[in-house]
């Protein structure tokens, strides 16, 4: 193999489009008689869905065809309902609304200002029902009921009501430790904010195919979402994109694909939804908000002896991808360290809020501010260098994860001496010194002889 | 009423791939009759340049120049499988499926020229669109003669195909946690420095300076590289400072919903950056990269928050860390209620917020 493109730092292959604006993307796409679309959403937070009218939009002029959820072949679908996730969203709300802004009808008409027009000629009776938006408080008795099965997701493995890891023997950890560190973070719920907004052109074919232009992140995936819900094989769809004007995550959701596709299914012709500004920053997924309490069991010498964790991962109104977020997270709580003894339970919390959804560095981001975070205070509480209480307990060469799964390759030392560097911090010559090689002598205290295997994964 | 500077570390870690893997990616390969390579994947790309890192891969792979090789991610017809761009695993498991396409390109037009050359292809090499002959310096054959003759000559269609494919990780102990084998690809290491100037006056928290450092197995585009180090620090920055869809979460009231009323990071937010790669070869992916994607943005908040503990003496726990908190910080801090409770070995930060102190029905015994 010879080397001449890679490592080199060569121009991105579609950059002189993107910052001349003559990249295609889907906004750009143009198709003879196109309709467009709006959506009638709910207007609370929590109600009941009664007596949906459309009967109005329909009969206004340059309406083409408003689509409920009577019109959607598979109206309830789970992002991950192959990894055993059970589906809890309805495409379209058929008798309960969870979310302010949750789709309910969508209307497409011979121009956008008709759309508007039908959407806003919707009616439905709703009664209003109490709400909840604190993950801490969805736990009470008293507390307002997101689903008719509580307030959490209740289908991890063996049908546990949250994602658990035990490892080794956390009471005992506390009692040998020196001290017993406890601490509380909670990093909001943020935008993906990309520049170019949900957007979907779903062209139908003379053959009777649907071309869909698509923004998602994961063409895929998003053609396997839109099949499920029409009940239609791959061979009838063709999902057009790969060049994505910003998704960090929130393009994931297959969110205007879906209901697109039917519009152009039940009309006959092409038809294309852009989501505004502000449907992009109110009724988007977000990144979830979190909960975290870490008490970590510490020797006076810098040893994190065990850690027990408490996660509330705050869902918004319907699961999508948290439950595969919250274990993620799972697996990663004890950070770039080896923590012998473990103790972690985290909970998918449904609040009557957006469902919130991947965002770059999902289930790990949150986790890392925490144990960052808490990391500088055990190191400031035990009068440590913070480099070097991190370099004490950083993972080496066959130490084991929370799963158990041995550490091949860890780079944790390699990264803080090289910021200790060109921070021009002194580290004292055991630490400046340290590597990744398996532990031995002072780094293999007898806490730590069982976190490490030779062999196997 | 002063500016305070403080400074703060962290070191992190990220997964490639989807947590408990199963995430295909395919592609396939076709080559043109002057040679000239067309690329069909799958992954879509949202600017973290998925088609220059796979075109790159491929062009190295076969041995062709990086200008030869077109990247079609267009559509489900013409291209195979990819679960997806998400979870850190476009370069290592796309690129993956793109290098084991291009090697079977490769042979194929080693294949081909061995017959035109009347030479054993285990003595060609491909290098730069040049078919040569292994010590035979002068003795050599142009891929675009040789994908001619396989098409004119030998009614040959060169192609190649792809896929990577880590087995899923299952959990066999819901108990524990406990899996049946790696649950990820390789993992990328990073640590950050931050340093941070607070305005006790305003609470104004400016982030002034952020040295990184993250091992990236192998840097198939540094520049590349460099762009998401770079653009994920303002957004591990806007995490940290400025961020927040639900400004008074748990309310859901006063949410943001155009540019000017939600503070995305900004140009003029940027600070000084400081960016060290570190190439240490995962054992497994393309030319022995590492995810860098998401990571990018996991590091900045915690040694933002440390930082600002550093400048203050008051530890903001709920991000983002604004000028209101900092005020509301400063407060306690005056009033003597900044130091955690300390009983016996036990000492306990932000017992305020903590589930225990909000009549939640959830059973946390510390």
């Amino acid at each position: 193999m010879s080397g001449k493109a890679v490592g080199a730092r060569l121009p991105r292959y579609d950059g002189m489009g993107h910052v001349t604006g003559a990249t295609r993307f889907v906004d750009d796409v143009r198709a003879p008689g196109t309709l467009w679309a709006k959506m009638f959403r709910s207007p609370h937070h929590h109600a009941s869905l009664r007596n949906l009218d459309v009967s109005a939009a329909e009969a206004m002029p340059g309406v083409r065809a408003v689509i409920t959820w009577r019109d959607v072949p598979h109206l309830v679908y789970g992002h991950l309902e192959a990894l055993g996730i059970p589906a809890d969203e309805p495409l379209l709300a058929k008798d309960e609304v969870r979310y302010l802004g949750q789709p309910i009808a969508f209307v497409a008409a011979e121009d956008e200002e008709t759309a508007a027009a039908g959407a806003e000629a919707i009616r439905a009776d709703f009664e209003e029902r109490p709400a909840v938006f604190d993950v801490r408080r969805a736990f009470n008795e008293d507390a307002a009921r997101v689903h008719p099965w509580g307030n959490w997701y209740p289908h991890f493995e063996g049908e546990m009501d949250r994602r658990q890891i035990r490892k080794g023997d956390f009471a005992q950890a506390a009692e040998q430790a020196d001290k017993i560190i406890s601490g509380v973070y909670r990093p909001a719920a943020i935008e993906h904010v990309p520049v170019e907004t949900q957007v979907c052109l779903t062209v139908p074919e003379p053959d009777g195919r649907l071309t869909i232009h698509s923004c998602t992140q994961a063409l895929y995936f998003s053609m396997g979402v839109v099949a499920a819900h029409l009940q239609t094989p791959l061979n009838k769809l063709k999902v057009v994109g790969g060049t994505v004007g910003g998704g960090f995550g929130g393009k994931v959701d297959t969110a205007s694909d879906t209901v697109t596709a039917l519009a152009a299914q039940k009309t006959g012709r092409p038809v294309k939804w852009r989501w505004t500004r502000e449907e992009e920053f109110l009724v988007s997924s977000t990144r979830a908000p979190w909960h975290m309490e870490i008490i970590d069991a510490v020797t006076s010498d810098g040893w994190i002896l065990g850690r027990k964790m408490l996660t509330l991962h705050d869902s918004g109104a319907y699961a999508r991808f948290s439950p595969y977020g919250v274990t993620k997270h799972s697996f990663h709580h004890t950070g770039a360290y080896t923590i012998p003894n473990l103790h972690f339970d985290g909970y998918v919390v449904f609040t009557n809020r957006v469902p919130t959804t991947a965002m770059r560095g999902f289930g790990v981001t949150s986790v890392s501010f925490a144990v960052e975070t808490h990391m500088s205070r055990v190191a400031r509480e035990l009068g440590m260098d913070p480099y070097e209480i991190r370099l004490k307990n950083a993972n080496r060469i066959n130490d084991t994860s929370p799963n158990r799964i041995r550490y091949t390759d860890p780079s944790t030392v390699d990264v803080l001496q090289s910021i200790a560097e060109a921070e021009g911090a002194a580290l004292q010559p055991a630490f400046a010194g340290m590597s990744r090689e398996p532990r031995a002598g002072d780094l293999l205290p007898e806490h730590l002889v069982t976190q490490v295997k030779t062999e196997g994964h | 009423m002063a500016k305070h500077r403080g400074r703060g570390i962290s070191a992190i870690e990220y997964p490639t791939g989807m947590n408990q893997n199963g995430d295909p990616s395919q592609a396939w390969i076709k080559v043109k009759p002057d040679g000239r390579v067309d690329v069909f994947s799958g992954t879509a790309d949202i600017g973290n340049g998925a088609k220059t890192i796979q075109s790159q891969i491929v062009a190295d792979t076969i041995g062709v120049p990086y200008d030869w090789v077109t990247f079609d991610n267009s559509n489900t017809d013409s291209s195979p499988v990819c679960t997806g761009t998400f979870a850190s695993r476009a370069t290592f498991v796309a690129g993956n499926a793109v290098l084991k396409a291009a090697r079977q390109v490769r042979e194929a037009l080693l294949e081909i020229a061995g017959k035109e050359m009347e030479i054993s292809p285990e003595d060609l090499e491909i290098e730069d669109g040049k078919v040569t002959v292994k010590g035979v310096p002068g003795e050599e054959m142009d891929v675009a003669e040789v994908a001619g003759a396989a098409a004119f000559g030998h009614g040959i269609l060169v192609t190649g195909t792809g896929a990577q494919l880590n087995p899923y990780a299952a959990i066999t102990d819901p108990e524990t946690g406990e899996v049946d084998g790696p649950p990820h690809a390789a993992i990328s290491y990073a640590a950050c420095a931050a340093e941070v100037e607070v305005d006790d006056e305003t609470g104004q928290v400016t982030v002034l300076k952020l040295t990184q450092s993250y091992d990236v197995g192998k840097a198939i585009n540094p520049s590349l590289v460099e762009g998401q180090i770079q653009g994920g620090a303002m957004m591990g920055l806007g995490l940290g400072v400025l961020e927040n869809s639900y400004p008074y979460y748990p309310s859901v009231e006063h949410r943001g919903s155009q540019f000017g009323s939600y503070y995305a990071p900004a140009p003029l937010d940027m600070p000084e950056m400081h960016t060290i790669i570190i190439e240490n070869p995962s054992a497994d992916g393309p030319y022995g990269a590492k995810g860098i994607g998401e990571m990018a943005n996991n590091g900045q908040p915690g040694a933002i928050a440390t930082a600002v503990h550093d400048a203050i003496g008051v530890w903001i726990t709920e991000l983002p860390i604004t000028p209101e908190s900092v005020l509301r910080a400063l407060d306690r801090k005056a009033a003597g209620e900044h130091e955690p409770r300390r009983e016996g070995k036990m000492v306990i930060f932000d017992e305020d917020i903590s589930v225990n102190t909000q009549s939640t029905g959830i059973t946390w015994t510390p």
